[in-house]
């Protein structure tokens, strides 16, 4: 049983508006603080209430800044809310940022090994799983040398390849589908299929409303922090793209 | 916190690897390797025999070095655990960005690798007492110091974690703790022993300073042949409980708003 239920959730940023605090501001400054580095509030999620379960395929769309990529790392468990509870029921597999953190001096085969126990698997689960990456990602000899070493395209192939050999209950995807070159992204499509169809439950950020549709058969709008619709697939982006479309046109 | 605990074990594969990592780029980095990392306290000794034994004409330097030997090991530890770990959070942000993982894992990573370099400085200690001095006594006590070993390394994650959870909320911290740990270097009894700030009635510095009860208890042990002075075993013990429950609160206090200050 898989699950994500949040209930009247917040989340509130709050910045300072010239730069990050240092000790000595603070304590030189501690009265004044407030006057020369003032602090701004950015509400990102407002009064979320939402539900999805077991088979769903959730797409979030909507212009950026509308709090899409925050929703699915609250999800995740990455930021904490500040109002409300998110409840998530299942093993989560997140695909986002997910060229960061690499141990660069580290080779790509350990790597690897990084990323899968940073997933929660151990070193037996681990054997079974590292053949299968290392063949996905076609680096080669390269897995041998460190990361520092790879180029871009290199590092997200490895990325990409490490990241979808899990089995997880709950795929959260940030428009990842574009990796690699064109050999690499339909092999990378085509898993993403395959996972898409195994997962439990989906919920993917996508600008591109066709794969959306193709894929999710429910959708959320996401404006300002808000949703503002919530349904099945095809009516949400209906009406998204009716409220997109330039006025003048 | 028990709970946090638990989830730290779970993911040992993860940070294991990573301290070896770690460890592994340090020493591999050089054909020395090991030696390489010892080569700073053991030549701070040289320097310092020299000066003090044949400048000052004060002392034996066989006698002198393992117990500037045993304070540097000791407070090397406990001062890169500061400074290093200030930097905890700050390198492993990718992790903390993608997976809600205990974020007490990240100073862990940063302390043992910093307590296995100690376990090696520590190592080096007792040979130079046998060697230099023909006292095996170093070697007998050495097992009724374990608990004190391992109480170090709860300290030092202690501490690392309080200093990364410091430098993520004020982002000079770590500039602050280097000029203050290299204040701090001359005001513990690392390169002189804790009976020469008596002579001067100024013990009471060693007295207010966490640091000057561990190299005491190692210094005492290792080298006064009649194993652990029981008074400081407790004194250690409780200084290290004091600091883990500081870590335990600073965790559950500030944990949730790391991300939003990263």
């Amino acid at each position: 049983m898989a699950a994500i239920e949040l209930t009247n959730l917040d989340l509130t940023f709050t910045l300072r508006r010239a730069t990050r605090l240092s000790l000595k501001e603070y304590l030189l400054n501690g009265m004044f603080l407030n006057r020369m580095n003032p602090k701004l509030s950015v509400q990102a999620l407002r009064n979320l209430n939402l539900h999805v379960q077991d088979g769903d395929r959730v797409g979030v769309i909507g212009h950026n800044g509308a709090g899409k990529s925050t929703l699915l790392k609250m999800m995740a468990g990455v930021y904490p809310p500040t109002r409300g509870t998110c409840r998530v029921e299942g093993r989560i597999c997140s695909l986002f940022d997910i060229t960061l953190g690499f141990e660069p001096d580290a080779t790509g085969r350990e790597n690897i090994a990084f990323r899968a126990y940073l997933q929660g698997e151990t070193p037996k689960t681990l054997q079974s799983k590292i053949a299968d990456v290392e063949q996905f990602c076609e680096l080669g000899q390269f897995l041998d040398t460190p990361v520092r070493y790879y180029s871009a395209g290199m590092a997200i192939r490895l990325a990409f390849s490490i990241a979808t050999v899990s089995e997880p209950e709950i795929l959260l995807i940030d428009e990842v589908l574009s990796v690699g070159d064109m050999a690499f992204q339909m092999k990378a499509r085509a898993r993403m299929k395959n996972l898409m169809a195994t997962a439990r439950l989906m919920v993917m950020v996508s600008h591109d409303l066709g794969s959306v549709k193709a894929m999710c058969n429910k959708a959320i709008w996401m404006a300002k922090g808000e949703i503002i619709a919530s349904g099945p697939a095809q009516e949400v982006i209906a009406a998204y793209e009716r409220a997109a479309k330039p006025i003048a046109a | 916190m028990i709970q946090h605990l638990t989830s730290i074990w779970r993911f040992r594969h993860f940070w294991l690897s990573l301290v070896r990592l770690d460890l592994r780029n340090r020493y591999r980095r050089s054909v020395l390797g090991i030696g390489w990392s010892l080569l700073n306290p053991l030549a701070m000794t040289a320097v310092w025999c020299v000066a003090f034994g044949q400048i000052l004409g004060q002392g034996d330097w066989r006698s002198l070095a393992p117990i500037l030997l045993a304070g540097m090991a000791v407070w090397s530890f406990l001062s890169a655990s500061i400074l290093q770990g200030c930097d905890s959070f700050i390198r492993s942000e990718a992790y903390i960005r993608q997976c809600p993982l205990p974020f007490a894992i990240y100073p862990l990573r940063t302390s043992l690798g910093l307590f296995i370099h100690f376990a090696i400085a520590l190592g080096a200690v007792v040979l130079a007492i046998v060697l230099l001095q023909n006292k095996l006594s170093a070697l007998t006590v050495l097992p009724m110091l374990i608990p004190a070993i391992l109480m170090m390394m709860v300290f030092g994650w202690c501490l690392a974690t309080l200093a990364s959870f410091a430098n993520v909320f004020f982002h000079d911290t770590k500039h602050l703790a280097e000029v203050l740990t290299q204040l701090m270097f001359f005001l513990t009894p690392v390169m002189y022993t804790r009976d020469m700030l008596d002579k001067q009635d100024l013990g009471w510095i060693a007295d207010i300073n966490p640091a000057a009860y561990f190299i005491d208890l190692f210094r005492v042990s290792l080298l006064g042949g009649e194993g652990p002075n029981m008074e400081r075993y407790l004194q250690c013990g409780g200084i290290t409980l004091v600091a883990f429950a500081l870590a335990c609160g600073t965790m559950a206090w500030l944990q949730k708003r790391v991300i939003f200050h990263l």
